[in-house]
C-alpha cells in the first residue's frame, strides 16, 4: 500500500474528492467532498456538519471508496475505507472544527454551522490510478524540476540560518520585524507576510507588513476570528490551502441558506491582505505559553505552504517570539536604538501652509485626522500627549522613560510593549499624516517632527 | 419515473465533474470518473461513458446487481445533482459516440481552466476505448452543499449564488 504520508498533498483540500458509499439495502451513493483530513498512517477523517446520505450509509454499512487528486501533479488515487468511529471532542475534532470556523468566519457564517463529528475511517488500501491518463506530452507538460529533495532541504536550511542571523542581529523591534519579513521574501520567496501584536484589549494589531504596499499596518483582528484570530486563540499554527475552493464551497452554502430563508446576518468579512490569496499560513509567536504575536503569510499559489514549510517556519517563529519579548521586556531607556539610517532622515519640520485637524474621541481613546481614522488606545494617548506638549510649549524631543512614568497613558508595568506601540504609531502617521512624524534620535529618545499646522480638538464621543 | 427537462440537460452536459458509484455483492462501493454522457430522448434515461481501462470493477458490479448512482458537480459554484436508477444496458461505446466524449473533455477543460487546472492535463484524460452504460433515472437528488443536500430534486436548478 502506498504510505499515506507520500500522498499528503491530496489531503490539503485543494481539489475536492469523490466519495462512494452504499446503504444496507444495496443502493450506491456518490458525492463530492471538499476535504479529506489525514489523521495518521492508517486513518483519514471527514467532517460531518450536515446530516446526509453519506453519513447515514457508513453508519449502517462502513465500506466507502474515495478518489483523491494530488494538487499540481493531478495524480489520482483510490482509497478503500472502512468507517471506524465518530469523534465529537478531542484534538482531532478541535482541529477540524477550528478549520471549519476559520473559513466560515470569512463568509459571515461563524458559528452558524457546528462540526457534529469528525468521522474517522480506517484506510484499507491506497492505489494510484495511472490508467486514467495518457502519458505526459513533453511539448505540453513541462518537466518537473529535477532538484533533489535533499538539495531543496539544504537550501531551505541555509535560508533559515540567514533569516535567523538577521533576527539575532536586529537592533530593535522595528528592525527585527522589518528584517524578518524582508528576509522571508528574499530567502524563501514568501512575498506577502505580516506580524500582528496583541494590544491591551487582546486584539491583534498589524504592526509590520511586507508585500502589501503602505496599507495594512494598524489593521486589527479580534481574537478567535478568521485564521489569524483562531491561531492566536488556539496558540497553534494553521494553514489553509485552496482558499479559493473553500470560499466557493461556503459561499454556495450561504446562498443555499439565503434561498431557504435562513440567511446569516453577518456580512462577508474580506480576507486580510491579498483579496485573491489561495493559501494562508499563520503561526503563533509564543514565549512559553504566552502569546506575543502572530506571523501570517499569504500566497496566490494554492500549495505555497505545506507541512514542511509550517514546521521549519515554526522554528523561526520561536526565534522571532523571543526577539519580540526581549524588546518588550527591556525597561531601561537604552533599549531603543534607532533603526539604521532612520535617525537622521526625518523630513524638515518647517511648517507648511496646510493645517491638519486631529480629533480625539475620549470615550474610546480614538484619534481621527481630517475626519479619517488614525489610531486608537494607548498609541492614541501617546500621540495626544506629544501633540499637546508640542502645541503648548513647542517641545519636540521626548523619552521613552517619561512615557513609561506617565500613569495617564495606561501602560502596563510589566511588558508594556511601548516600542511596538511607537512603531505602530509611526507607521500609521507615515500612511495617514506624513506631515507629522516620530523619529528616533538616540537610544530611548525620539523627536516629534511637525511639518504642517496642527489643530487639536477633543470631544467625549463621535 | 422522473424526467430531465431541457434546462437540466444543459446543466448536466456543460462539462461538470462526474462521478459514478456502483457496489459489489458484499456492499463495497466503487467510484469511477466517467468521461461524458448523453441524456436520451424523452429525458428518462442517461447513457454515460467510461474509459474501458478504468472500468474493471464497475463492470463487474453492474453486471451483478445493475445499481448505479451518477453525480454531477459544477466545479466553480458547487451546484450538484445526483441521479440513481437501474442499469439497462452495458456495451462498448460506438465510434459515432466518440465525439460526445471529446466534447465533454473539451468543456471540462474550459470549466477547470479558470480554477487554475491546465487544459493540457485534462486533455490527457483517457477516453478510448470506452464502455457505454445506459440507466433509467428513477430518482434525482439535489446535492449542492448545504442544509438541503440530499433532498429529492424537483427543479429547477437555481442560478449560482453571488461569487464576489
Amino acid at each position: 500500500m502506498i504510505p499515506l504520508r507520500e500522498i499528503a498533498t491530496c489531503f490539503e483540500g485543494v481539489i475536492p474528492a469523490m466519495m462512494a458509499t452504499c446503504s444496507l439495502e444495496g443502493e450506491p451513493n456518490v458525492t463530492e467532498i471538499s476535504q479529506v483530513h489525514l489523521v495518521d498512517e492508517k486513518h483519514v477523517a471527514l467532517s460531518h456538519q450536515f446530516f446526509n446520505k453519506t453519513q447515514r450509509n457508513v453508519r449502517e454499512n462502513p465500506n466507502a471508496t474515495i478518489l483523491v487528486f494530488a494538487p499540481v501533479t493531478y495524480d489520482l488515487y483510490r482509497l478503500q475505507l472502512r468507517f471506524d468511529h465518530p469523534e465529537s471532542e478531542g484534538p482531532l475534532f478541535e482541529e477540524m472544527s477550528a478549520r471549519l470556523q476559520v473559513i466560515a468566519s470569512h463568509t459571515g457564517m461563524l458559528g452558524i454551522f457546528k462540526l457534529r463529528s469528525a468521522d474517522v475511517y480506517e484506510v484499507l488500501s491506497v492505489e494510484q490510478l495511472t490508467s486514467y491518463f495518457l502519458p505526459a506530452d513533453p511539448r505540453l507538460d513541462p518537466a518537473a524540476p529535477t532538484t533533489g529533495v535533499l538539495d531543496a532541504m539544504a537550501r531551505e536550511l541555509r535560508s533559515l540560518r540567514a533569516i535567523s542571523d538577521r533576527v539575532n542581529r536586529a537592533s530593535c523591534l522595528e528592525a527585527l520585524l522589518e528584517n524578518v519579513l524582508q528576509a522571508l521574501d528574499e530567502e524563501l520567496g514568501f512575498h506577502h507576510s505580516m506580524v500582528l501584536l496583541p494590544d491591551e484589549r487582546g486584539h491583534l494589531v498589524t504592526t509590520a507588513s511586507h508585500g502589501y504596499g503602505t496599507a495594512g499596518v494598524g489593521a486589527e483582528v479580534p481574537l478567535g476570528e478568521g485564521l489569524i484570530g483562531t491561531v492566536a486563540a488556539r496558540r497553534r499554527p494553521m494553514r489553509v490551502a485552496g482558499v479559493g475552493a473553500e470560499l466557493r464551497y461556503w459561499r454556495t452554502i450561504r446562498a443555499e441558506l439565503q434561498h431557504a430563508g435562513k440567511a446569516p446576518a453577518a456580512p462577508e468579512i474580506p480576507l486580510p491582505g491579498l483579496p485573491d490569496a489561495q493559501a494562508q499560513l499563520a503561526l503563533p509567536l509564543l514565549v512559553g505559553d504566552r502569546l506575543v504575536g502572530v506571523l501570517a503569510l499569504e500566497s496566490r499559489e494554492a500549495m505555497a505552504f505545506d507541512a514542511w514549510t509550517e514546521t521549519f517556519l515554526n522554528i523561526l517563529a520561536n526565534q522571532i517570539a523571543l526577539g519580540i519579548d526581549r524588546a518588550a521586556t527591556a525597561t531601561a531607556d537604552d533599549e531603543a536604538e534607532p533603526p539604521p539610517g532612520q535617525a537622521g532622515r526625518g523630513r524638515s519640520a518647517a511648517a507648511g501652509p496646510r493645517t491638519r485637524v486631529f480629533q480625539l474621541f475620549r470615550n474610546d481613546d480614538c484619534i481621527f485626522v481630517d475626519g479619517e481614522y488614525l489610531i486608537r488606545n494607548i498609541p492614541a494617548k501617546i500621540l495626544w500627549k506629544l501633540l499637546r506638549a508640542n502645541a503648548e510649549t513647542g517641545r519636540t524631543e521626548f523619552s521613552n522613560r517619561e512615557l513609561r512614568l506617565d500613569d495617564s497613558l495606561g501602560l502596563p508595568e510589566l511588558r508594556d510593549n511601548l516600542e511596538s506601540r511607537l512603531i505602530l504609531l509611526r507607521k500609521r502617521l507615515e500612511e495617514k499624516c506624513p506631515e507629522v512624524q516620530i523619529r528616533p534620535v538616540r537610544r530611548g529618545r525620539f523627536e516629534l517632527q511637525v511639518g504642517c499646522g496642527v489643530q487639536l480638538r477633543e470631544s467625549d464621543s463621535a | 419515473m422522473v424526467s430531465i427537462d431541457a434546462a437540466l440537460i444543459e446543466f448536466l452536459t456543460s462539462g461538470l465533474v462526474l462521478g459514478a458509484a456502483t457496489r459489489d455483492d458484499r456492499l463495497v462501493p466503487d467510484v469511477v470518473r466517467p468521461a461524458g454522457l448523453r441524456v436520451e430522448p424523452g429525458g428518462q434515461e442517461v447513457t454515460f461513458f467510461v474509459a474501458t481501462i478504468t472500468a474493471g470493477q464497475m463492470l463487474k458490479n453492474v453486471e451483478s446487481n445493475r445499481r448505479v448512482a451518477l453525480v454531477f458537480s459544477h466545479p466553480q459554484d458547487n451546484r450538484s445533482v445526483q441521479l440513481k436508477g437501474p442499469v439497462l444496458e452495458i456495451r462498448p461505446a460506438r465510434e459515432d459516440e466518440r465525439p460526445l466524449m471529446d466534447q465533454y473533455r473539451a468543456r471540462f477543460a474550459r470549466m477547470l481552466e479558470p480554477l487554475g487546472v491546465p487544459p493540457s492535463f485534462v486533455m490527457r484524460t483517457q477516453l478510448w476505448p470506452a464502455v457505454a452504460v445506459r440507466f433509467a433515472v428513477e430518482q434525482m437528488f439535489l446535492q449542492t452543499p448545504g442544509p438541503a443536500a440530499g433532498a429529492p430534486f424537483e427543479g429547477p436548478l437555481r442560478s449560482p449564488g453571488p461569487q464576489p
